[in-house]
């Protein structure tokens, strides 16, 4: 079997080369037809979301989604993936909860709905009973061996949370305080990063996690600083609008607060990503992801207003500046006017009772008072 | 007959003859004026390449690296006269710059002053209300602004408590900005002030010396 070390060198060769399931699956189907490494008994639950990590996951290319599902992974629920639907499909989900607790990795797609205990977002029925996703994520959440939080979504609320946020939409860590859950940030996530962390539970356990729950392996460095266009930044050399080939940077390009390893993995089997089609990143995998992100074309989150109305940063410090700077010259007015700057600056330039004044010496080329200090 | 006196003995000797009205006192210690001067310089330098870094400007084309470098340089000097002040203020128990209560009784007073609702300012500590609380926010934001820096600059290897305090890269960043406006904001306020209301603060941050008036 692999060892973790030899796992940790496949994601970044994979990354580099585009093949990273070509290069992992061969030996972990090995180890699973084994016996080394038990196929991963998955649940996936979505809860508020458009499906987009799905489609995410279904778009890895060789070996093909089915591949991996067949060979490696026990992929026991999941509503878009799966033939069975009622009854029978939440059979499975319920005979998993009881036959397998602490074996299964719960996979939690899209936001937490939490208005209204949750009712805006219905996932199953038992019996009669409306489940929400609340409800459920919670109660499989306790039971599960790991919980992933797949997408922004999932991971931090994500567009589903953005303000207003009617329906008080949250991430899922928020609601399981007392489990660590695993976050795969992304809108959406990348398949490697999804499957990559998947067979790093599998294989050796959790992964190391950096500050907000992500796998380091794949959010240790920031998309600027591994930008194909990092040098133009240096230089200053900055494209003016979006489809420009320089640095993104001045059009408000995310890269430099965003965690993701986009700029070596790429997208679509490793076809392009976002910069190399010359629009800015637009950190999707951050925290706060879009209201701190937007607008997108700009460095600066909009400031939101009571009434709906937002303003841009930029220009909220100008509005700032220019209120100072009118008041300054006011205030300079109205001093001059009433004759308090000329009092303020004889009272602390004039030192003398009396001004000395100065006369030439024509014989000996000095300078003399023409009155003594102590004549009065 | 006129007397002359000769002008080639030292100044401050004829001003010590009775020929200035009140008397000079030490009112600004070297480390007070240092410690000014060196923020002044490394605020300035912060401030413009912070707003560089923040929004390049189309009239500039600048080595982006070389200003992140100054910005970073510049900081960590900024840093190092907020030490020596603070430590001078310890050394000296100095607490001139800490705003006390009766700094917000007078607050008012001084508005009411600057707003010509009175003819003078109310009597002060070294630094009147206003002067101590811009300063006090001077010092305190710019620690802040710093420990911001260094967590962007770490880039979450290190004080990963404060990333998450504050919620994001994003958020610091914003916070940075807005730290900047503020100290664009009152800088010019501390300038007008200094050379309308009493120049003789200036020359006390330079000579270490004020002037103090007579009383009347």
């Amino acid at each position: 079997m692999l060892s973790r070390r030899d796992f940790l060198k496949l994601v970044v060769k994979g990354a580099m080369l585009g093949n990273f399931y070509q290069l992992i699956s061969p030996p972990l189907a090995q180890a699973v037809a084994a016996g080394e490494v038990n196929k991963l008994p998955v649940v996936m639950i979505e809860t508020g979301t458009c499906t987009g990590d799905s489609i995410s996951l279904d778009n890895i290319w060789t070996p093909t989604f089915s591949d991996i599902l067949s060979n490696i992974v026990d992929w026991r629920y999941d509503w878009s993936m799966m033939q069975a639907h009622g009854d029978a499909a939440y059979q499975v989900l319920q005979e998993t909860y009881d036959k397998m607790p602490n074996e299964f990795i719960l996979i939690v797609q899209g936001a937490m709905i939490q208005r209204d205990g949750g009712h805006y977002n219905h996932v199953a029925y038992d019996g009669a009973k409306l489940i929400t996703g609340l409800e459920l994520v919670r109660r499989f959440g306790l039971k599960a061996k790991y919980v992933v939080a797949i997408g922004s979504c999932a991971a931090y609320g994500g567009p589903v949370s953005g303000y207003p946020n009617p329906s008080q939409a949250t991430g899922v860590q928020n609601i399981l305080p007392e489990r660590r859950v695993i976050n795969i940030s992304g809108c959406p996530a990348h398949p490697d990063w999804i499957m990559g962390t998947l067979l790093h539970l599998a294989l050796y356990g959790e992964p190391e996690l950096e500050k907000y729950g992500r796998p380091k392996l794949f959010y240790g460095e920031t998309v600027h600083n591994r930008c194909p266009r990092r040098h133009d930044y240096d230089q200053g050399i900055f494209a003016t609008e979006i489809g420009q080939k320089e640095c993104l940077f001045r059009v408000g390009c995310k890269g430099p607060v965003t965690y993701a390893d986009c700029p070596i993995r790429r997208w679509n089997d490793r076809f392009n990503w976002p910069i190399g089609c010359n629009t800015p990143c637009i950190g999707c995998t951050e925290p706060g992801y879009p209201d701190l992100m937007s607008p997108f074309s700009a460095h600066s989150p909009d400031i939101p207003f009571p009434g709906g109305t937002k303003v841009t940063t930029d220009k909220i410090g100008l509005g700032v500046l220019e209120i100072t700077s009118v008041a300054i010259v006011g205030h300079a007015a109205i001093s001059l006017y009433k004759g308090r700057i000329q009092k303020n600056l004889l009272k602390s330039s004039v030192k003398s009772r009396h001004r000395p004044s100065v006369k030439k010496v024509k014989t000996c080329h000095q300078y003399r008072l023409k009155k003594p200090c102590n004549e009065e | 007959m006129k007397r002359y006196t000769r002008l080639r003995q030292p100044t401050i000797k004829q001003l010590k003859k009775g020929n200035v009205r009140g008397q000079f006192i030490p009112f600004q210690p070297i480390l007070v004026r240092v410690f000014h001067w060196g923020f002044a310089l490394s605020l300035t330098v912060i401030l413009l390449t912070g707003l560089e870094l923040h929004h390049p400007a189309n009239f500039l084309a600048l080595n982006f690296g070389k200003v992140l470098m100054a910005h970073i340089v510049f900081s960590w000097f900024g840093l190092g006269f907020v030490a020596i002040r603070i430590a001078d203020a310890i050394v000296r128990r100095d607490d001139s710059l800490i705003p006390k209560i009766d700094d917000l009784k007078t607050f008012p007073k001084l508005i009411a002053y600057y707003i010509f609702l009175r003819s003078s300012p109310p009597p002060s500590r070294k630094y009147n209300s206003g002067q101590v609380f811009i300063y006090f926010s001077w010092i305190l934001l710019f620690l802040v602004a710093s420990l911001l820096g260094l967590t962007s600059y770490w880039q979450g290897k290190h004080l990963i408590g404060v990333w998450r305090l504050v919620g994001g890269f994003q958020v610091l960043r914003w916070i940075k900005f807005t730290i900047s406006i503020y100290f664009l904001a009152t800088i010019p306020l501390h300038l007008y002030l200094l050379l309308t209301e009493d120049l003789s603060h200036l020359q006390a941050m330079i000579t270490g010396y004020e002037r103090k008036p007579p009383p009347n």
